[in-house]
């Protein structure tokens, strides 16, 4: 009786109850961003935002999730239509053409497409015959995420195309490999990275990307341009001591110090306006919910939802490590969204529908 | 079917995420904890000076008026072109938008010169006097010109222009070198100070003292006015004290009186009250307008100024230096009879030059004088009378003497720039290593040649001590109390034989050009020889450019003298007449309330100066 209430009326309590404190917090932080500037707007429509991924959320909770593998395929193929769309028609904001526009509403395939592409790996999964992956499968299952991720970059839009990048490491992790051949392969992949960044810093990185990796290293590099945002980001965490100085009365966030208050240094606000005690109760809440992800690992019923559960856990932990991470100045300045808390509408939306599809696996672990 | 079971490492896997998931919170943690906690404090700080930024309020300086109050110097609003390099943006971007939106054409060199001008090492004020509608401009360009403001000031304006502009003076933007001086530590560009005249003098008075706020400021500068953002520590730092309004001494009628009878000349016409110092009229020729300066005086025009041949900026009264010549005549005369070496009764014959030494010493009429005493000598400003007495008196005499009637040294004026001119004696000719004196030397100082010079209100000082009998007044500018520099002890009957002479002088001498019926005037003309060619020649033939200087010196009335001047025309040719007409229209004036160009009233005798209202305070002696 209580497991069909929960599953018909909350799905999983606890991740409703930390999805629907974030959201309202992360609205709540929205509206201080904005309050006052030429982007109030967006506080209000935040508030929309919310309402419609509470409802994705619940729809994404309670229907039960096997019914998203019959549309998996057709969902992800609807998303690489989108993203082909997108680049033919979409509206170029901040020098990415990443937003299709149908009619008044708009929103970002390549979200759309992440969830999707989490969901057809999930699929794939489900469909095979041993439910297994070996190397084979992992290279077809990283196959369909990079389409999705190569079109995104061809946005251009590098902070989202890293997005993927979780998904397919999640789908490794979940391959029959055994963890210290992962770790073995993880830090030889370190190494490379770091050989294709000394490699790409004398071709392909851009002087703005170069820029901020320099700001990263050395602060006082250019103290007038990306070095501006990281120390007026610290100052403003700082300089919210204990208690925080108050929702609207953080000076850095609504004097204009602060750089893209709303989106990507959203943390900056929660560190400035609610102090050490704002901040670590938001890190506490998401440490709640990959908790709950990680022990919903054990508790699935079938592969196909616990790899989902695991490519959630993955997403969720690389943005809030990318995005945390770059305001707490211990990682390079890159345009990653905080979830729960930034704004934007297309973001809200498919991290809580991909929470909502989590939630679902662990509350319907007893049913078969 | 995989299973967690058959899932090779399956719970190494959970409890590695477990432990890297653990590890990155206890990260975060740690670091919101050193920057909230342990450097909240630090933060807190840099977060306050983000926005928080110190406002001057600026006083106002003090208005000048003339001694009945008429304006000479007021402020009037303005509107300056400010760069702030604390903002943020690119120098180079903002220059090419501002000569695009505003219409200039600075360089970056012109940007960065003005920025190493400015006492205030981010703010530079790039151009001052701009049209209101530009601050509108700035505005709407928040982006492009970011660094740019229109700021508001008082600046100074002077109604009367170039009259009275050496006794005035100018003001100009503080130098770094000033702000040391004056300890100035405003963060504001357009603090002004006197750089001359009454407006240098008088600077701390007029200056008043600037007041200080704190004002919240966001990313862009523009102040910020919600409360919920109040802070402690937000506001008037330091009410500004306005500066004080200062009176000077001067009559602008008189001023502009004697400007006007200059005319074209380069000179200066200075009238004092001897009794109290007060100037009355401080005129040097050519003016310059003080307004220029207002306006940041652009490098052409202050070259062209500077460059005149004709020293605009050059105060004549006290910074030119020029020989006395036979206005010097009557001070020969005091130091002989003081000294007892001369009497009224001595008499020398003129006829026409003296030898001494081997060299003939001319006196100006070719034909001589013939038997001259020495009233006569003054009256008519006889040279050998002089050559002859002077080389009686001896020069280290007239070096004491003049030492004592402030020869040689400066007055004490309260105008800046003042100079000295020399007073010759053996002892300066040795410390000037020129060698011991030669009595032969002696003969051309004590017509008011050779080593000496003065400067005009040197020699204005001196015939004021004759007039009040020996009583020597700081020159002052500037109302206040009268301020006695020294007595000179001279007997009433040296001091009466003298002032006769000077009434000769006017009466039937070579002033008569400055007889005025109802009040004795006594006064000497002077010749200041320019070059040694022009000696007893008619200087009307010479070219303007080596015609003698013209003096004109004395003070009226004879009893109870009220007003002492002098008038110095330079290339003006033999002084009788062009200086002694000047000083007759200053006198009409004061004494008659006559200005030139009105028909002549009829006068009921000389009137007391007091009954007029502007006539120089009476000595309480």
């Amino acid at each position: 009786m209580r497991e069909t209430l929960e599953r018909f009326f909350l799905g999983d309590r606890v991740t409703t109850a930390v999805v629907v404190l974030l959201v309202v917090f992360g609205t709540l932080m929205v509206r201080s961003a904005t309050f006052g500037t030429r982007y109030a707007a967006l506080g209000e429509r935040q508030l929309l935002y919310a309402g419609i991924a509470l409802a994705v959320f619940a729809l994404a909770s309670l229907i039960p999730y096997s019914i998203w593998f019959e549309y998996g395929y057709l969902l992800y193929a609807g998303s690489l239509a989108a993203l082909l769309a997108v680049l033919v028609a979409g509206r170029t904001i901040a020098g990415s053409r990443s937003w299709l526009y149908l009619g008044p509403i708009g929103f970002q395939p390549s979200e759309l497409a992440k969830a999707a592409a989490a969901l057809a790996c999930a699929t794939v999964i489900r469909d095979l015959p041993d439910k297994g992956l070996e190397g084979r499968q992992v290279a077809l299952l990283w196959a369909l995420i990079a389409l999705p991720m190569t079109l995104t970059l061809l946005q251009p839009d590098f902070g989202t195309s890293t997005t993927f990048l979780p998904i397919a490491a999640a789908v490794l992790y979940f391959a029959r490999f055994p963890l210290a051949r992962l770790l073995k392969w993880g830090g030889l992949f370190l190494v490379g990275i770091l050989l294709l960044f000394a490699l790409g810093w004398f071709t392909f990185l851009k002087p703005y990307q170069k820029d901020r990796i320099l700001t990263f290293l050395d602060p006082a590099h250019d103290p007038r341009g990306a070095g501006y945002q990281v120390a007026q980001a610290r100052i403003a965490v700082g300089s919210g001591e204990l208690w925080g100085k108050g929702l609207y009365s953080g000076t850095q966030n609504r004097m204009n110090f602060l750089p893209a208050p709303h989106t990507d240094f959203i943390f900056g606000v929660v560190g400035e306006e609610t102090g050490f005690m704002g901040s670590v109760a938001v890190l506490g809440a998401f440490l709640v919910l990959l908790g709950r992800f990680l022990s919903t690992l054990r508790l699935a019923r079938d592969p196909e939802g616990r790899f989902l559960v695991l490519a959630v856990f993955a997403l969720l932990l690389y943005h809030l490590l990318v995005n945390v991470g770059m305001v707490l100045g211990l990682l390079p300045t890159t345009g990653i969204p905080l979830p729960f808390l930034s704004y934007g509408g297309s973001f809200l939306i498919s991290t809580s529908f991909l929470v909502g599809l989590a939630g679902n696996v662990r509350s319907r672990r007893y049913l078969s | 079917m995989m299973d967690r079971t058959d899932h090779p490492d399956f719970e190494a896997k959970v409890a590695f995420l477990k432990f890297a998931t653990a590890a990155l919170f206890v990260l975060f943690g740690v670091r919101l904890f050193y920057l909230q906690v342990m450097q909240g404090a630090t933060y807190r700080t840099l977060a306050e000076n983000n926005y928080t930024r110190t406002i001057v309020m600026r006083s106002p300086r003090g208005i000048i008026t003339d001694r009945n109050g008429r304006l000479l110097c007021r402020n009037r609003i303005s509107f300056s072109l400010v760069l702030d390099t604390a903002k943020e943006g690119s120098l180079e971007k903002t220059i090419a938008a501002m000569n695009r939106i505003l219409g200039l054409s600075m360089t970056e060199a012109e940007v960065k010169a003005a920025l190493r001008r400015s006492p205030v090492p981010s703010l530079a004020v790039l151009a001052r006097d701009v049209p209101p509608d530009w601050l509108q401009k700035v505005e709407t360009h928040p982006d492009e010109l970011k660094m740019l403001r229109v700021e508001t000031e008082l600046r100074r304006d002077y109604p009367s222009g170039p009259l009275a502009s050496h006794a005035v003076g100018y003001v100009g933007l503080l130098s770094e070198e000033e702000a040391a001086a004056l300890q100035v530590r405003d963060p504001d560009p357009f603090i002004e100070v006197g750089k001359a005249g009454v407006e240098k003098t008088a600077n701390a008075v007029l200056m008043g003292e600037n007041g200080r706020r704190t004002a919240q400021v966001n990313a862009l500068g523009r102040e910020v006015e919600d409360p919920r953002l109040r802070l402690p520590g937000v506001g008037v730092q330091k009410e500004p004290v306005p500066g004080k309004a200062v009176r000077l001494n001067l009559d602008l009628e008189l001023q502009r009186i004697l400007t006007e009878a200059l005319g074209e000349e380069s000179g200066a016409a200075v009238f004092m009250n001897p009794s109290t110092g007060e100037i009355l009229a401080w005129v040097s020729l050519p003016g310059f307008d003080p307004n220029l300066f207002s306006h940041t005086v652009s490098a052409r025009d202050w070259q062209a100024l500077a460059e005149d041949p004709r020293h605009p900026l050059l105060n004549r009264p006290i910074q030119g230096s020029y020989p006395a010549g036979s206005t010097f005549k009557p001070f020969v005369a005091l130091v002989g009879l003081e000294e007892g070496i001369l009497t009224p009764g001595t008499t020398f014959y003129c006829p026409g030059g003296w030898d001494f030494g081997g060299h003939t010493f001319h006196c100006w009429a070719k034909g001589g004088h013939g038997g001259v005493d020495l009233l006569t000598a003054i009256q008519n400003s006889c040279n050998v009378f002089f050559y002859r007495a002077g080389d009686r008196v001896g020069i280290d005499r007239l070096a004491k003497w003049g030492a004592l009637f402030g020869l040689g040294s400066r007055t004490g004026v309260d105008l800046p720039g003042e100079g000295s001119g020399i007073l010759p004696s053996p002892a300066w000719k040795l410390s000037r290593n020129m060698g011991p004196w030669y009595p032969g030397e002696t003969l051309p100082v004590s017509i008011g040649q050779g080593y000496l010079t003065v400067t005009p209100l040197q020699l204005l000082s001196f015939y004021a001590t004759i007039a009040t009998g020996g009583k020597r007044y700081q020159p002052r500018i500037l109302s206040g109390e009268p301020r006695l520099l020294s007595s000179v002890e001279v007997s009433p009957s040296t001091l009466e034989v003298i002032r006769e002479g000077l009434e000769r002088v006017v009466s039937g001498g070579t002033g008569k050009a400055c007889h005025i019926p109802g009040l004795t005037v006594c006064a000497k003309t002077g010749t200041a020889q320019v070059v040694e060619a022009s000696a007893g020649k008619d200087t009307k033939l010479l070219d303007k450019a080596i015609r003698d200087h013209a003096w004109f010196a004395g003070f009226a009335p004879r009893e109870n003298p009220q007003v002492a001047f002098v008038v110095l025309v330079e290339h003006g040719g033999h002084g009788g007449d062009l200086g002694a007409k000047i000083a007759r229209a200053g006198l009409e004036y004061l004494f008659f309330g006559k200005k030139p160009g009105e028909a002549e009233e009829p006068s009921a005798g000389p009137a007391p100066l007091e009954a007029r209202g502007r006539a120089p305070s009476p000595s309480e002696g």
